[in-house]
């Protein structure tokens, strides 16, 4: 790149160091965005061009506003135009554990007994509130 | 809890007789050893130190003689080739068409902090190698994350992103991410089952560097189309792709002895076998209802998450009715093995504790004998080390006991002659060569099997190399041997303390061990190793050539671990034709892609930013911020004080750069997408040069300068 002036346009007033500054912000945005080149170009001049002798962060607002005038700001979409996502729809199912009785002599033991006294007194009876 | 009807299958009756085999085979050899054990004692274990030594030795010798006789079986099996009970005989003359249109199988990938580009690289070889059955249509695949790391889970989401666009896998192949990864592995795929299970009939579970040739999953859901009574299925995955020379010789140990021993545990487990966790087909519904893994009651490392659930998982689905079946003989189905000493032993640590939780789940109501007999197997495969270390200790002890007190040559009955202790050498070198058999006549059956299926063994670089590659691995785990038990017995007298493990991503790349990290790992056993055998040496100096080599192999283990984590070794012995397996004589299709894809050129980018910085990239790069944001779920406004954190953190990060922001800053930024678009704005509208670069917000030099 060489410093040879613009022919018409109008030369831009402020340092020439924020300009390009600015430029290579504006430039360096539009390229990461993979859009195709001459509407990137395209949308960095206009940005540019609108922000005029100022700032970077001018010059980032009003890139910003003209993607989102265009459309180009919605994140990325699938092929029908709806917002991507990475799982299928849920299909919800139950799963539980089941518990484990790791002691059986333990458990088998409360039934002997559980049974003995049934057999000795008869079924337990709970006096409710009924 | 029987919900197949198959509670007493039709190999029962096989399996029963093959059991009852074995068990005579283990424990009458194993009486007749540890009756010349006890002979060999001068007191003829008449002693308590004695009688603790014969019963350890008792107890390592079954251990030995199950692994024995299961090679055993295994060679028979492989010999004659005549296995009714086949699983992959239900598939035999049928083309690569899944007949059931509904039989749908979901492939799932948990990972955790893994290489994404390696994930990536597996997925395409099988995603490739699936598409080529002309059933790919029947399957889809799930890139079901556990990760923590934010930069890698940046780096997840692209590499998925990026996957779709050049497959055209939209719809195919889906990504989810865990926001909390309880319960681990087996979390992570209850999960899955949770959300999206009900759309699959069975499930392929990979791990991160599992790679499955598409016939062989088409094979799989074809056998499990035949038999309904299968709950899962389970392939033996050979170790491949690995050049350091303790993985090449553990490739090669797998490839040369492990088809025999899968044979034989498939002879006498038929459909009682194991769950490895991985490279194992999984009937969804079942499983689902079944075989949920149950958190253990009570803290430290024997409670809470059972870390090996893949074993109760096989027990579980057993006790509902199903088979568990090992599918000895279908190929193509590979993982990696740890490329270092070290790595195989952080995997051990973390193994050893799962296992040894079984030790509480080994009576649990319902569950097959067989299981109960795995469970206890699996705890022995860590215990047997802490026993032989007590093995030894007591032989030392002894040894040095019989220095310092003299012998009782007139015990409390009246006699009338002295009992003199007698020595019997042919006794103690038979016992010793019945030891040598049982370790070492397997992998003569193994060099058998394969001579008689290529008498020039080409798949291995010839006789000769596979002769010197067996007598290579035989010396190199012989060396090794010690090494590994001391740090397995710390494990299992670690896990038995109550110490715990955290969970550790596996090293899956060829890096090898420095001297530091080496030396920081085995200073101790070094230490233990030199003062064990300076004390023998000191006490009974005519005992210590019987433990010289262990004492060696402990004295030389930092040396050892370096060494054998070196890939330059690995490829010397490699280009000397040695410890080659058959992967690497004749390339399959799967890892030629595998290689191939690892190859790919990373996408274009304009910004000066590494793959590996994903969090900056997610916020700086506006396709992967957008991608980002897109794959959040929808913005929920929190409470004002959680508001206000956040806003700091953007500030913080704004003004002093990403370096300013610790791991977890990080997370919270990218779980809010309103925030994390905020620091998007701030940084791109930096006004501060240096600001602006410290997020890489630089042209290239030869663009930007002018």
């Amino acid at each position: 790149m060489t410093s040879i002036p613009e022919t018409g346009m109008s030369t831009p007033a402020g340092s020439p160091d924020e300009w390009r500054y600015s430029r290579d912000r504006v430039l360096l945005y539009v390229r990461a965005l993979d859009l195709p080149p001459f509407r990137g170009l395209d949308l960095a001049v206009e940005s540019l061009k609108a922000a005029g002798p100022a700032s970077v962060s001018e010059a980032m607002r009003k890139l910003r506003e003209l993607l989102a005038e265009n459309g180009l700001d919605r994140g990325i979409l699938d092929e029908e135009g709806r917002h991507i996502s990475s799982m299928p729809s849920l299909n919800r199912g139950v799963m539980v554990a089941e518990p484990l009785d790791r002691v059986p002599w333990k458990s088998a033991l409360g039934r002997f007994l559980r049974r003995w006294r049934r057999n000795l007194f008869g079924p337990w009876e709970t006096n409710g509130h009924a | 809890m029987h919900d197949a009807g198959t509670a007493n299958p039709s190999w029962n009756r096989a399996a029963s007789w093959r059991r009852i085999l074995l068990l005579t085979l283990v424990f009458l050899p194993t009486l007749a050893a540890a009756r010349t054990m006890a002979g060999l004692l001068p007191s003829r274990g008449g002693t308590a130190l004695e009688i603790l030594l014969v019963a350890v030795f008792a107890v390592l010798f079954a251990w030995i003689s199950v692994g024995f006789w299961t090679a055993s079986m295994g060679f028979v099996l492989l010999l004659f080739k005549n296995n009714r009970f086949s699983v992959s005989r239900a598939g035999e003359g049928m083309d690569l068409t899944i007949a059931g249109t509904d039989a749908r199988t979901a492939v799932l990938i948990p990972i955790y902090n893994e290489d994404v580009r390696r994930v990536t690289a597996g997925l395409r070889t099988v995603w490739t190698s699936l598409g080529k059955t002309g059933s790919s249509g029947l399957f889809d695949f799930f890139l079901l994350s556990d990760t923590t790391d934010p930069d890698i889970w940046v780096e997840e989401e692209e590499a998925w992103h990026r996957f779709c666009r050049e497959e055209n896998a939209s719809g195919r192949v889906f990504y989810r991410r865990r926001s909390s990864n309880s319960r681990r592995k087996s979390g992570n795929v209850a999960d899955f089952c949770r959300r999206w299970g009900k759309n699959y009939r069975y499930m392929i579970v990979f791990d991160a560097d599992s790679v499955m040739a598409g016939t062989t999953m088409v094979r799989m859901v074809q056998s499990m189309e035949a038999r309904p009574d299968i709950g899962i299925l389970q392939t033996p995955p050979a170790g491949v792709n690995r050049e350091t020379l303790i993985a090449r010789a553990q490739q090669f140990a797998n490839h040369v002895y492990g088809p025999m021993f899968a044979a034989g545990l498939h002879f006498w487990q038929l459909g009682d076998a194991q769950y490895w966790g991985h490279n194992a087909i999984i009937r969804t519904e079942p499983f689902m209802k079944h075989c949920q893994v149950p958190r253990l009651p009570g803290k430290g490392p024997l409670g809470g998450d059972i870390l090996s659930h893949d074993f109760v998982e096989a027990a579980l689905m057993r006790r509902a009715g199903y088979g568990v079946w090992l599918a000895y003989d279908i190929g193509g189905s590979w993982e990696e093995t740890p490329p270092t000493l070290l790595d195989e032993l952080k995997r051990d640590r973390r193994w050893c504790q799962g296992n040894l939780q079984h030790m509480r789940l080994i009576f649990t109501r319902g569950l097959f004998p067989t299981h109960r007999a795995l469970f206890l197997n699996g705890i022995l495969s860590y215990g047997s080390a802490l026993l032989w270390l007590a093995f030894l200790l007591l032989s030392s002890a002894q040894a040095v006991a019989d220095v310092f007190f003299e012998p009782v040559y007139f015990s409390g009955t009246k006699t009338l002659f002295p009992q003199w202790p007698v020595w019997h050498p042919h006794w103690a070198l038979t016992l010793l060569g019945s030891t040598a058999v049982l370790l070492f006549l397997p992998k003569l059956f193994s060099m058998v099997l394969i001579l008689v299926k290529d008498p020039q063994a080409r798949a291995f670089g010839g006789r000769a190399n596979l002769a010197s590659g067996i007598l290579l691995e035989v010396g190199l785990s012989t060396l090794l041997a010690p090494v590994r038990m001391i740090f397995h017995s710390l494990f299992v007298t670690a896990t038995l303390l109550g110490k715990s493990v955290g969970w550790g991503t596996q090293s899956r790349d060829d890096r090898g061990t420095s001297w530091g990290e080496a030396v920081a790992a085995h200073w101790w056993g070094t230490l233990f190793g030199a003062a064990w055998g300076g004390l023998v040496y000191l006490a009974n100096p005519s005992f210590f050539p019987w433990i010289s080599p262990i004492v060696a192999s402990l004295l030389l283990s930092a040396p050892l671990s370096v060494f054998t984590s070196r890939a330059s070794l690995g490829k010397a012995f490699r280009n000397a034709g040695l410890l080659l397996i058959p992967e690497e004589v004749e390339l399959p299709d799967e890892l030629a892609g595998l290689e191939e894809n690892l190859r790919r050129p990373e996408p274009y980018t304009p910004f000066p930013l590494s793959r590996k910085q994903g969090f900056v990239r997610a916020v700086v790069d506006p396709l992967v911020h957008a991608l980002h944001t897109s794959l959040l779920l929808r913005y929920k406004k929190k409470a004002p004080a959680r508001e206000n954190a956040l806003e700091e953190l953007v500030e913080k990060a704004a003004v002093k750069g990403p370096g300013s922001l610790t791991r977890r800053e990080k997370m919270e930024l990218l779980k809010d997408p309103r925030h994390l678009g905020e620091l998007h704005r701030r940084v791109w509208e930096a006004e501060s040069r240096d600001g602006a670069a410290q997020w890489g917000l630089v042209l290239p030099p030869s663009e930007s300068g002018e």
